[in-house]
């Protein structure tokens, strides 16, 4: 389920929001998606991460409840600090497919993300969404920069993940803190 | 008419993906009668003009928050007995005594799964199909 995180480095299916302006966020994504949101006036913003597996139309229907829960939490979490629905910007970023042989999961990330901020009337304002390179990203909340790193080809992320009720990959999964 | 197509949903949620979902969700239990809102006030000017005969409500939402549209449903004598659902994401003990004390018929977990949708939307009106 979607879990408030404990430090200020996001795993998957994780969301944190600060208005802390020496906060970074950080995570590190490859096929996953992280949307950094924040209300620019009030100087308080957040991040998730999320992955939506699925080979069927079932899963990928299960795993977007998740990813819609997610982005609720994260969205919830920022008018609980005072953000405005109306002044909320984003930016995107993941979706990759670092593994040509498998289905795209990357790009229905991306796409799933867009549409929900698209639905929401949440504005995106910068991305940097699919390729074939894994990203180590870091987002400062309180003031909306972020910066991304493209990790060498063929480097795939190994972290931990919050196992949930569609993680489909979740064997062998451990949690850290 | 049969009862599935006489029933009458209102959904409120502040998130407009979340709203959707749960039209599918109910689209695909048979029910075409759906009408939305999205905060509680809202959904309670349309309870007032155009009342629904089943509430499913997220918890978190500006304005009035799941529960107080509860209460001001309960309130409202033409409306007190509509079966009101709660989605949350959290079962915190406290609102759940709270919902209870008001009449709160059940509460789902978001995020939602459609059997459970289907088994809370069935133990307050009775067998969909």
């Amino acid at each position: 389920m979607g879990t408030l995180a404990t430090s200020n480095h996001i795993i998957q299916g994780e969301y944190r929001v600060s208005n802390d302006p020496d906060v970074a966020l950080t995570t590190l994504l490859g096929s996953c998606v992280a949307a950094c949101i924040w209300d620019p006036v009030l100087h308080v913003g957040g991040m998730n991460h999320f992955l939506l597996p699925g080979d069927n139309e079932q899963q990928i229907r299960d795993s977007e409840r998740f990813g819609v829960h997610l982005m609720e939490l994260l969205v919830n979490a920022l008018f609980r600090q005072g953000a405005s629905r109306q002044r909320l910007v984003a930016k995107l970023f993941g979706g990759a497919n670092l593994n040509t042989q498998l289905a795209d999961i990357g790009a229905r990330n991306g796409e799933f993300a867009q549409r929900f901020l698209r639905n929401e009337d949440i504005r995106v304002i910068g991305e940097s969404l699919g390729g074939d390179r894994a990203r180590k990203l870091q987002f400062w909340p309180a003031s909306g920069r972020a910066r991304q790193m493209l990790l060498p080809k063929d480097v795939a992320p190994t972290e931990p993940r919050k196992t949930s009720p569609i993680d489909l990959a979740g064997s062998g999964a451990v949690e850290l803190f | 008419m049969s009862f599935l197509q006489q029933l009458k949903v209102l959904i409120v949620d502040d998130t407009s993906t979340s709203r959707m979902l749960i039209r599918d969700g109910l689209e695909q239990l048979g029910i075409r009668n759906i009408i939305h809102a999205a905060d509680g006030e809202q959904a309670l000017k349309m309870m007032m003009s155009t009342p629904a005969h089943l509430i499913i409500s997220d918890f978190n939402m500006p304005k009035l928050d799941g529960l107080q549209l509860l209460q001001a449903i309960r309130s409202y004598k033409p409306t007190a007995a509509t079966p009101f659902i709660i989605l949350t994401g959290k079962a915190d003990a406290t609102v759940l005594a709270r919902g209870r004390a008001l009449g709160l018929n059940n509460y789902l977990m978001k995020p939602v799964d459609m059997d459970a949708l289907k088994r809370a939307i069935e133990g307050v009106v009775g067998k969909l199909r």
